[in-house]
């Protein structure tokens, strides 16, 4: 038998599955429903994975992955956020791999077509996300300075602020590390790649924390400190910036031919990922190491292909859901 | 008697069960537990249980609550209790009856193939 403090206790712990909005608005019928379902039935897998089940639903729901939002209003919003964090956390990964191959053609050109093939169709796709993140970004910044310019500063000046801080922090930082690096711009055939060398430099730099170096300590504690300290916190402030970004686009009263804009521009940015992956694939596949291993692909990169295609996956599903909450909210 | 007939949501949505998917099964248990009167969410598994035989576990019974409220084919009670009972709207009841009418005649028109192919009567 279980007491009702007991039943109480592991409702609470169930209830923690759900999101907070959901909790909020259901949480205290939900638990009574649990404590009730508890004390007849003491021990249940079967209702326990189905709570962690509704729990992670929920959750998706709530990111605008699936289902719908528990406010209407706000579904295109959040599944427009969702699909910018999951095409930040691709161009991530994508550039920190598409940056050594870069960087590898600053020494020499690869030998296999794949490869060649692959760099030219990764470059374009990279600079199509920049096209799109700079066309996307304008809207968004305009709507919510001129909402700042008003005066109703009301949980937009954080967020605002967060975003600055970040992108400042970034660029500063990147353009830092990237020019410490002896691997551009310091040889004879400096900008004889696909790309100039600075840019390369650029990108690796800045995504310098998706290494496979972390499950090497030994190599990893020959590093300079400041490098060190940079692969530690240049994540932390990308994470700063996405949210900063994530939290302007929520809270920013986005109208409906903006709101179309941006879903036109998701649709690109999923195509433009469909590209990039498949470079990325022919690339791993079928690439080969090249002259002096310079494009060898590593347990990092598959790693990373995996974590691109889930990435892509949850993007075009925002985009369709996105779409979906203009259309309901006509 | 409660009067049927609207056809359409106050916010513009289909009133049927056709977009609930995998929800449509618990949708139409929850609906027809609560056409005799509002029930909060442990009188509805009890209730589901004795009609159907089926008991309708706490998450999926919440997911399907959300989506018929969302829809508004049900809605909230007030109550000073924690449990929450909900009833069925006039869009909720329309939308039973097309989806149990709509099930009746598949139901009789797969009867009538057996009684005439199989002699199952």
């Amino acid at each position: 038998m279980t007491s009702p403090d007991e039943a109480a206790r592991r409702a609470s712990r169930l209830l923690r599955w759900y999101p907070k909005a959901w909790r909020s608005r259901y949480g205290e019928e939900f638990a009574e429903l649990l404590i009730a379902d508890i004390s007849e039935r003491p021990r249940s897998r079967p209702r326990t994975a189905d709570v962690v089940r509704g729990g992670i639903v929920a959750r998706l729901a709530a990111a605008g992955l699936c289902g719908r939002t528990l406010e209407a209003s706000a579904q295109a919003r959040t599944s427009l956020t969702s699909l910018g964090c999951c095409a930040a956390i691709f161009v991530g990964f994508g550039t920190a791999m598409w940056s050594q191959l870069t960087i590898g053609w600053q020494w020499s050109e690869p030998d296999a077509a794949a490869t060649t093939v692959a760099m030219v169709v990764m470059s374009a796709a990279i600079l199509a996300f920049l096209v799109l993140a700079l066309a996307a970004a304008v809207p968004v910044l305009w709507s919510a300075g001129s909402r700042l310019a008003r005066g109703r500063r009301q949980g937009l000046l954080g967020p605002a602020v967060l975003t600055a801080a970040c992108a400042v922090i970034m660029f500063v930082g990147s353009r830092h590390f990237g020019n410490g690096w002896p691997g551009t711009g310091g040889h004879p055939w400096a900008r004889q790649g696909l790309v100039p060398g600075g840019v390369a430099a650029f990108s690796w730099a800045s995504t310098l924390s998706v290494s496979s170096y972390w499950a090497h300590p030994s190599a990893l504690a020959s590093f300079p400190a400041a490098e060190l300290a940079w692969m530690a916190l240049s994540p932390l402030v990308m994470v700063g910036l996405v949210g900063g970004g994530a939290a302007l686009v929520r809270r920013t009263e986005l109208s409906a031919r903006v709101l179309d804009f941006e879903i036109r521009l998701g649709n690109a940015a999923c195509a433009a990922m469909a590209v990039f992956l498949g470079g990325c694939c022919a690339w791993i596949v079928d690439g080969g190491p090249g002259p002096r291993n310079l494009f060898h692909p590593g347990a990092i990169d598959t790693a990373g292909a995996v974590v691109m295609t889930i990435a892509f996956v949850a993007a075009r599903q925002a985009a369709r859901m996105a779409r979906l909450g203009t259309v309901r909210s006509r | 008697m409660r009067s049927v007939s609207s056809k359409r949501t106050a916010t513009g949505q289909d009133p049927t069960l056709a977009g609930f998917g995998r929800y449509a099964g618990p949708a139409t248990l929850i609906l027809a537990s609560l056409a005799d009167g509002a029930k909060h969410g442990y009188a509805l598994t009890k209730d589901i249980e004795s009609f159907s035989n089926v008991r309708l576990a706490p998450g999926t019974l919440y997911e399907a609550l959300a989506r018929l409220q969302a829809q508004e084919l049900i809605e909230p009670v007030e109550s000073h209790d924690r449990r929450r009972p909900y009833q069925l709207t006039a869009v909720g009841a329309q939308a039973l009856q097309a989806h149990l009418a709509a099930q009746r005649r598949i139901a009789d028109l797969g009867l009538r193939r057996l009684a005439s192919s199989w002699g199952i009567t």
